[in-house]
């Protein structure tokens, strides 16, 4: 139980913020090195040692072809792969790009001569296979101690069973959906603490999709005072990266409105 | 106030290798069954369990497999499925695990007494029935014919065979296999295979019955040709849970809660349950 | 009882409020339920090194003010709940340093719990009564030259939140049978909810009896501690009735709508004798999805009472 494991930390691209909420972890950043080995971090230690690494975390999206090459050579290299944020693991926002639109853009904003080196942007799982995601953007500092202290102890890490809702409630919210407000929290992961709608913010879902999400029925419920369109623009921060749940949504919104009772 | 859910520290006395993924565990506390007084020479009804478990990986249950009136240990057959048996697995001997318990009803033994018993179980539901079937060796003569069918999918997979080779000279046993195995000279085919080979008076026979979820939900299958009433049939059901009190609400079954109204229940009760 | 003039009022709260930790929920979202049964607690702690066991220490006595008389009902129905067969130690730890006040514009006949309640008779004069020993003591400690008074009628105001529920909830039995019969009888109606019910558990986390929790272990990264810890768990999550082997007895939001329903109204009714429910609106109040919890049970046993009828014809 008490293996000295040895960890690798990569990132793609990204903005490095889920390793800031891992690297101000404090006491538990200690801890972590003192029960682990952290062998290769670019961002925060000169060591870099080759592989290979009992468990790789890697941060961002990877989005071009070198980035996707080194991913699937750490997949050889590690015993498990572990997601860090919502750019690794839904492709978060690298992912709100549009395939269709991109040659326009390049040619608009970088001139006629640039060479686009994106190929696309996909959450890890597109390419390789990972044993465990941690969620959130940025992840959220509990949540992230709590699936390294299960890897620590031999456990396989979970993920929250419980919707944002529980966070929610427990921060003593308002529920927004109540106030014809768009919110994602009941489909989604909780752990989060319910950061966002506490801020006044609508939960875009950043944590995925829980088991067993009832995706129709919210969006029965936010169609009666949201229009297709403006529950499209809000799945585009996180929902819309990952075909199963464009499609789920896709088909709920065809059902179209439903009388509000 | 007392604290319920604070278990007893229970210290591993003898570790024992049942199959690829399963291992008995013999603990004593306080140089003895890690629970209350006996009685009448018991230390619980076998059907009873335990929560067993381990500080940071939680608690499960585990029906007692040792002899109700052993005084000097109880025994646990634990299968790695998950966190908290994933952690048994790495404990050894001298080792300490956390206990609550017993808890549940057991088996009817009264209800039992004058009877032929037959024991159906599977793979790892095994722990409670060997209790019981050390309970009624115990009082042999309380019993007519004793007949015990314990399948699994291979051989490897068939859990206590030193126990049940050594019960083979005070009840009838029939062990199946799945599949044919070169080198198994037992049965092979389901339980359910084997119990129409058994003659029984139906009238004066009970069944007891913990098994894997398929082979409890197949149960109406198995018994209704042998024409015993669903009252007479015991079966242990499994759930998880937290508390054991009744109070965590994981463990329901219908009207029923498994840890304080089971986990044994007769098939006329389980057929009442909505779920 | 007596009669007192809000000045007397504030000099009691003000006297409560120096000698306890005071905790208004009178504008609380949450039931008052978390006071003694919290969000997430942590139960025990283990220490590797010596194997040592604790418990973190119990809070301070505090003054629970606000209550409403269904919220004093909840109370006195989950101490019940909370005692059998077993007093949960962590609950009865909180609950036994608790005060509980009741504030009310209602008039009742027998107070439903709580030691003290303030119902307010009109701007300026409340009527207090000491429900407990524990009240009775307060009031005299706090204001001792107060005098006992006749026993004044507050003004009669009934609470209208969903007064047909309240109703129904009169005649647990009949609210037993008819949910118990609804999931053969009434398969529709399970069907129709299974695909309105989001699951997200919001309507266990508000409601002031639902009591159902999960124990979650965790080991310090420091690997020198062991901490067990409980939360607020709800039987609408897919994991509730799961086992180890995977297979889930509540495999749908059918089933696990409807156990939420079938605890209160049937399992609770058989434990208790009652429904595990006062009405207090909140489940209704907080469902995103708009379920009229209300309708649906009269719904269920119109349709029983319809379907019962029909039965009896046949006979």
């Amino acid at each position: 139980m008490t293996k000295r494991l040895t960890i690798a930390i990569y990132d793609f691209t990204d903005c490095e913020g889920c390793e800031v909420v891992l690297s101000t972890l404090k006491e538990n950043l200690l801890a972590l090195e003192d029960r682990f080995d952290i062998v290769n971090w670019r961002l925060a230690q000169d060591a870099c040692k080759d592989g290979p690494y009992d468990v790789t975390i890697i941060e961002g999206t990877p989005v071009t072809g070198d980035e996707i090459a080194l991913l699937k050579e750490l997949r050889e290299k590690s015993g498990a792969i572990v997601a860090l944020g919502a750019c690794a693991s839904i492709a978060g926002i690298p992912g709100i790009m549009d395939k269709g639109e991109r040659e326009k853009w390049y040619k608009k904003i970088y001139g006629p001569e640039y060479k686009p080196i994106g190929v696309d942007s996909l959450p890890l799982a597109a390419y390789v296979r990972v044993e465990h995601m941690i969620h959130g953007c940025p992840v959220n500092a509990g949540e992230l101690v709590r699936t390294i202290e299960e890897l620590a102890s031999g456990k396989k890490p979970k993920y929250r069973d419980y919707s944002v809702c529980f966070d929610c409630k427990e921060a003593g919210n308002t529920c927004r959906l109540l106030n014809d407000k768009i919110c994602f929290g009941p489909i989604t992961q909780g752990g989060c603490k319910a950061v966002c709608i506490s801020g006044g913010s609508p939960c875009y879902g950043c944590f995925g999709l829980r088991e067993d999400a009832n995706i129709d029925g919210l969006v029965r419920i936010l169609r009666w005072a949201s229009s297709p369109k403006e529950i499209r623009g809000h799945l585009k921060i996180f929902f819309n990266h990952i075909p199963e749940y464009k499609d789920a949504f896709e088909s709920a919104l065809k059902r179209g409105r439903t009388k509000r009772p | 106030m007392k604290n319920i859910y604070e278990p007893v520290t229970a210290e591993i006395v003898k570790v024992e290798r049942q199959s690829k993924d399963v291992l008995l565990f013999r603990l004593r506390s306080k140089g003895g069954v890690p629970f209350g007084t006996p009685k009448r020479g018991m230390h619980f009804t076998p059907g009873q369990f335990m929560l067993a478990g381990v500080w940071g990986y939680g608690e499960a249950p585990f029906g007692i497999a040792s002899d109700p009136y052993e005084t000097e240990y109880i025994e646990l057959v634990v299968r790695r499925v998950g966190d908290v048996t994933g952690a048994m697995h790495l404990l050894e001997k001298g080792d300490t695990m956390t206990l609550r318990g017993p808890y549940g009803n057991g088996y009817p033994l009264e209800f039992f007494k004058g009877s032929d018993v037959i024991l159906i179980t599977g793979g790892s539901g095994i722990p409670p029935i060997a209790s019981l079937i050390r309970y009624i060796i115990h009082n042999r003569k309380d019993f007519g014919m004793v007949h015990l069918v314990y399948g699994a999918k291979t051989s490897a997979g068939l859990l206590m065979k030193r126990e049940i080779s050594k019960w083979k000279r005070k009840i009838d046993v029939t062990l199946t296999v799945d599949g044919p195995e070169c080198d198994w000279k037992g049965k092979c085919g389901f339980v359910s295979d084997c119990l129409t080979d058994i003659k029984v008076n139906p009238a004066n026979t009970v069944v007891a019955m913990c098994g894997p979820g398929p082979m409890v939900d197949s149960i109406e299958q198995l018994v209704n040709p042998m024409g015993i009433s669903d009252r007479k049939i015991f079966i242990s059901m499994e759930r998880r849970m937290q508390c054991g009190v009744g109070r965590c609400q994981h463990c329901v079954t219908g009207r029923k809660y498994v840890c304080t109204d089971g986990p044994v229940f007769n098939l006329d009760e389980i057929d009442r349950n909505w779920d | 009882m007596w009669c007192i003039k809000t000045s007397e009022k504030e000099k009691l709260l003000t006297a409560l409020k120096g000698a306890y930790d005071f905790r208004d929920v009178s504008s609380s979202d949450l039931p008052p339920k978390k006071l003694f049964f919290p969000e997430r607690e942590i139960t025990f702690t283990h220490l590797v090194k010596d194997g040592s066991v604790t418990t973190p220490p119990p809070p301070r006595k505090f003054v629970l003010y606000g209550l409403s008389l269904r919220d004093l009902e909840a109370i006195t129905c989950l101490d019940e709940i909370m005692s059998a067969p077993e007093k949960d130690y962590y609950y009865f730890r909180r609950r036994r340093r608790a005060l509980l006040i009741g504030v009310t514009g209602e008039a009742f006949d027998v107070p439903p719990g709580g030691d003290i309640i303030i119902s307010s008779i009109d701007a300026d004069t409340s009527k207090l009564l000491s429900v407990t020993e524990k009240g009775e003591r307060a009031i005299k400690k706090h204001l001792p030259r107060l005098k006992k008074s006749k026993s004044p009628q507050a003004v009669p105001v009934k609470n209208d939140t969903m007064p047909d529920l309240r109703n129904l909830l009169m005649d647990a039995e009949l609210l037993k049978v008819a949910v118990e019969w609804s999931w053969h009888g009434y398969k529709k109606l399970w069907e129709k909810l299974s695909r309105e019910c989001l699951g997200c558990g919001i309507c266990t986390y508000v409601c002031p009896l639902c009591h159902c929790f999960a124990a979650e272990d965790s080991v310090a990264l420091s690997g020198d501690e062991a901490v067990r810890c409980r939360r607020w768990d709800a039987c609408t999550l897919p994991v509730f009735a799961r086992l180890g082997g995977g297979e889930d007895m509540h495999p749908g939001l059918r089933e696990r709508y409807y156990n939420w329903f079938y605890h209160k109204f049937v399992r609770g009714y058989l434990e208790f004798g009652r429904s595990e429910c006062v009405a207090c609106g909140r489940c209704q109040r907080d469902c995103p999805a708009r379920i009229d919890i209300e309708a649906v049970l009269l719904d269920i046993v119109s349709a029983y009472s319809k379907s019962a009828q029909r039965r009896r014809r046949y006979r």
